[in-house]
């Protein structure tokens, strides 16, 4: 790889304690996630696929083991540190769009502008263009339940995109959205990726996603099975 | 010469002609101090005594309750005043019950509850303890006495509506403790038998009127036997005191302690 | 698009949620205001109708107040005049004062026997002039009028009122035009006590000069009453008193007691033929708030001139304004704690369910960033929103609805009050109430907000994320 992997796992446990029952989600996980890639992870439900995504998004801290994110050791630091890490570093795109309903669609691709501090100009300046590399300059003002799913899954990935992460997340970016919205959703993606060079990783069992993968990560029963790359 | 001797014997029997007449006027011309302090000694022996009185209160000139008490007097050597203790014999219901007057202090005992309280001049104001006063009280001690009528009395109707020659006195008070503001007293000329007085409160109020009549002899000079007491505020109550059985005795000063009330015997 | 404005923006979303949230704070924060200017209207008639009768300063003989109630005279002060004179020349109480004047308290019997009827009564001896001067204190300007606002007779010193119940009790009902005053009824026959049986015995002819008292038609138609005491020598006493009118008194005890005579009426008395003294020495301020530096100045004059005097101020002289200002304040305390409780419970229950709401939102903020206090913030500053806006709604109804009371020409009778009066709420000088209401309610909203806002805020983001 020409440069050093956007994430990397050492040996990574996690435990989720229930009560009195332990369940072991992750066993000892090793990896490295190269950059700027469309990388996937695959894996049936109960695998620990989603474990991985949120260890990987700082979401969630790992009972064992070491996790680099952008070159930061992410696993014991305080949880306002690791906030303002996520929002300085990594853009997130949910199944569910997540868009905040009180906000327009310009506001909430400005929110994460607003959390690092930028000045309200030069916000406005960003969010507007990246909202037109989307091309929904249009529904600038419109609210989030003005909007179809494909429109708002565009505004969340300019949400996304517009503080210029290294890293972005997509949990089954592509699973509430038909197949031509999908296919679109896709190609915006790529463009981005291409235009900002941030290191899409997805979680997905969408076929036509897949075949766009670059590294393909297997999980099953908490373990890394297969680590597949092309080119 | 025998000028000169008529001359000294004419001096002479002027002189004892004046000094006749002085006598004489000493006789006839009492001061007004002298008239009160007979007349107090017509209305109360000046040893100690014992005599039984019945109150009989009118409503209205309606008769409306009647008491009889047995009343033990001396006179307090350093006051001048008498000491008084009065035990009520009837209605049977009072029986036993006890009042103790010394000087302004007024105590009453009740056999009932084997104590005794002190009345207060508020409570004093209407009611049997206010007769009280006007019976025992010996004007001499307390009042400056002056004439106001003419020096040969003024003629002035009795209780009987008989008319009666009488010395015309104010008396003025002589200290604080003394109850009245004034009091207007007539004295019948010669015997000194009060006739009649009228007792003025401080504001100048006409408190109580007396007569004094009935007049018997009682332990060797002839006193009151009946005073009628007129409520001069509350115009329809008048009191009848009528005195008999008065025997000399010695009281002991110790009945007059309000700590022998309890022990006090029946008779 | 501050925090503020996604408050803002969060409140309206639940529009019916908010609406009823508000309301209920609204309807607290009225309620709240409401009763607050109602007890202040009481307080400060009460602080009137008592700085009207007995001042706001009283001096007296030290010992007077606890002990001489039993024995006015034995506690007079001897030289009232030059004391009276020392305070009006005093240069720290002068522009302080607006009457000094010296009473008298007395009790004796008081008797129409005309009509066979006596009472004991409780007499108060003032200079009328002072008095009524200080009958027209109104500090608060409330313009009370009442039957009491008939002056005391200034000419005559004979003259006086009593209380409407002593008038009932000695049968002057019909003389003093005094309604609610039937026939004299009921009570036991006096009994004859003696066996005799009813003897009658004619003092007619002996009693004429006990008739030497003036007569009604004398004096024109103020009826006569004997006011008879002991003076201070224990000797009895009697002067003759004219009834100008009798004046219902609040309580019924001081209403069946109630004589209120001229000052040198009391001394005559009194003191009879003795050093006519006074039994007080009243101060009436213009100022209430006055009180402690007035107090204190003539503290020090006591001291200084070697006085055996002591003062006592407004509460001590009526300790039922006292008990009246504590009871209300008490009642008003309740009332806001219950309120106060109720905000905190409204705004808890609507924020937790705002927060169970957008727990997905929760998380995604989070994930995007948001710090713990951000989150908190949020739901506090949403909480702090409702607060505020419910109570400013609720003190613009109030203050509307303290309008309409008032012009409403409603009436009621308060404890200790002989007439019944309009029943007002206090609107003007209450800025502090409503600043207090407002701020309190505010801080109460916020407590009642972190609670889920904190909870909001702890919650494990992936948890939050896959919540449906």
């Amino acid at each position: 790889m020409a440069e050093n992997p956007v994430v990397v796992f050492e040996n990574v446990t996690k435990i989720y304690q229930v009560g009195e029952v332990s369940i072991p989600a992750l066993k000892g996980i090793s990896l490295q996630i190269p950059r700027r890639r469309f990388s996937m992870i695959l894996g049936p439900s109960g695998s620990g696929k989603t474990t991985l995504l949120n260890m990987v998004g700082c979401l969630d801290q790992p009972t064992d083991g070491k996790i680099e994110v952008c070159g930061e050791k992410v696993a014991e630091i305080t949880d306002d540190r690791i906030s303002e890490f996520r929002a300085k570093n990594i853009g997130f795109i949910f199944q569910n769009f997540n868009l905040i309903p009180v906000l327009s669609a310009l506001e909430n691709v400005e929110y994460p502008l607003t959390l690092l501090g930028m000045k309200t100009s030069e916000r406005r300046e960003r969010s507007m263009s990246i909202l037109e590399s989307v091309g929904l300059s249009d529904h600038a003002r419109h609210r989030p339940n003005q909007l179809s799913g494909g429109q708002k899954q565009r505004i969340a990935i300019a949400r996304a995109l517009v503080k210029g992460p290294s890293l972005v997340l997509a949990d089954e970016p592509t699973a509430n959205l038909d197949s031509k919205t999908g296919a679109a959703i896709i190609d915006l993606m790529h463009r981005v990726q291409e235009e900002y060079g941030a290191s899409f990783i997805f979680s997905t069992h969408d076929p036509q996603l897949i075949s766009h993968a670059q590294d393909v990560f297997s999980i099953r029963d908490g373990e890394l099975i297969e680590h597949r790359s092309e080119g | 010469m025998r000028n000169k001797l008529y001359f000294y014997l004419l001096i002479m029997a002027l002189v004892t002609g004046v000094l006749e007449k002085a006598f004489s006027g000493e006789e006839n011309r009492p001061s007004a101090q002298t008239v009160i302090a007979r007349s107090d000694a017509v209305r109360n022996p000046d040893r100690p005594f014992r005599l039984d009185l019945r109150l009989t209160e009118y409503v209205d000139s309606s008769e409306r309750n009647e008491i009889i008490l047995r009343v033990y007097s001396k006179i307090d050597r350093t006051s001048g005043q008498f000491k008084n203790l009065v035990r009520y014999m009837e209605p049977p219901r009072d029986l036993g019950k006890a009042v103790l007057m010394n000087g302004t202090t007024m105590w009453f005992y009740d056999p009932a509850s084997k104590s005794s309280v002190r009345i207060s001049p508020q409570q004093r104001l209407v009611g049997q303890a206010s007769e009280g006063d006007v019976i025992t009280v010996n004007l001499a001690k307390d009042y400056s006495a002056k004439l106001v009528g003419p020096h040969d009395g003024e003629t002035l109707d009795d209780a009987d509506r008989k008319p009666r020659k009488c010395w015309h006195v104010e008396l003025t008070p002589d200290n604080d403790v003394a109850i009245y503001g004034r009091v207007e007293y007539w004295v019948e000329k010669d015997t000194y038998r009060p006739v009649k007085g009228k007792f003025y409160s401080d504001s100048g109020r006409l408190l109580k009127i007396a007569y004094y009549h009935k007049y018997q002899e009682q332990l060797g000079v002839f006193r009151p036997s009946e005073i009628i007491l007129i409520d001069a505020v509350n115009a329809k109550l008048a009191t009848t005191i009528n005195s008999s059985g008065i025997h000399a005795m010695d009281i002991p000063d110790s009945w007059y302690q309000r700590e022998f009330l309890p022990h006090l015997k029946v008779e | 698009m501050t925090t503020l404005i996604i408050a803002a923006r969060n409140i309206t979303r639940n529009y019916r949620r908010s609406l009823m949230t508000i309301s209920a704070i609204a309807v607290g924060t009225m309620s709240m205001l409401l009763f607050g200017e109602f007890v202040s209207q009481i307080f400060v008639a009460l602080e009137t109708q008592n700085v009207v009768r007995s001042g706001h300063i009283a001096l007296f003989r030290n010992g007077y107040y606890k002990y001489g109630g039993g024995n006015p005279a034995a506690y007079g002060i001897s030289d009232y005049h030059s004391v009276i004179r020392s305070i009006d020349e005093d240069p720290v109480l002068k522009p302080m004062i607006n009457v000094v004047t010296p009473t008298i308290n007395l009790f004796g019997i008081a008797g129409n026997f005309d009509a066979e009827s006596s009472k004991t009564f409780f007499g108060l001896g003032v200079i009328p002039a002072d008095y009524n001067r200080m009958h027209r204190w109104d500090e608060h300007h409330l313009k009370l009028s009442s039957s009491a606002d008939e002056p005391l007779n200034e000419k005559d010193e004979t003259h006086g009122f009593i209380g409407a119940g002593l008038a009932r009790i000695l049968g002057l009902c019909e003389t003093l035009k005094l309604a609610d005053c039937p026939e004299r009824q009921g009570g036991d026959q006096e009994t004859v006590r003696t066996e005799s049986g009813r003897n009658r015995r004619d003092f007619s002819g002996l009693a004429d000069d006990a008739k030497g008292t003036d007569s009604n038609a004398e004096k024109g138609l103020a009826p006569r009453l004997d006011l008879l005491a002991a003076t201070a020598n224990g000797a009895p006493n009697v002067v003759n008193f004219y009834v100008d009118k009798a004046i219902k008194q609040g309580v019924k005890e001081y209403d069946d007691s109630f004589v209120i005579m001229n000052f040198n009426l009391a001394q005559q008395l009194l003191y009879g033929r003795g050093e006519k003294k006074a039994v007080s020495i009243v101060l009436q301020l213009h100022r209430t708030e006055k009180i402690p530096v007035a107090r204190a100045r003539l503290e020090k004059l006591i001291k200084d001139k070697g006085l055996d005097l002591e003062t006592r101020e407004l509460t001590e002289l009526q300790p039922f304004y006292k008990q009246a200002v504590g009871m209300f304040l008490a009642i008003f305390s309740f009332i806001s704690i219950v309120m106060a409780v109720i905000v905190l419970f409204t705004v808890v229950n609507t924020m937790s369910m705002s927060v169970m709401e957008r727990t997905q939102e929760i998380g995604t903020l989070r994930a995007m960033g948001v710090k713990r206090k951000g989150i908190a913030g949020q739901f506090v500053l949403e909480g702090i929103l409702l607060g505020l806006i419910g109570a400013t709604v609720g003190i613009v109804i109030g203050s509307v609805a303290g309008e309409i009371i008032n012009h409403a020409g409603l009436i009621w009778q308060p404890p200790g009050q002989a007439y019944p009066t309009p029943l007002l709420v206090r609107t003007k000088g209450v800025g502090h109430l409503l600043l207090g209401i407002w701020t309190g309610l505010g801080v109460m909203a916020t407590i009642a907000a972190w609670i889920p806002a904190n909870r909001a805020a702890r919650m494990k983001i992936v948890d939050a994320l896959g919540h449906v």
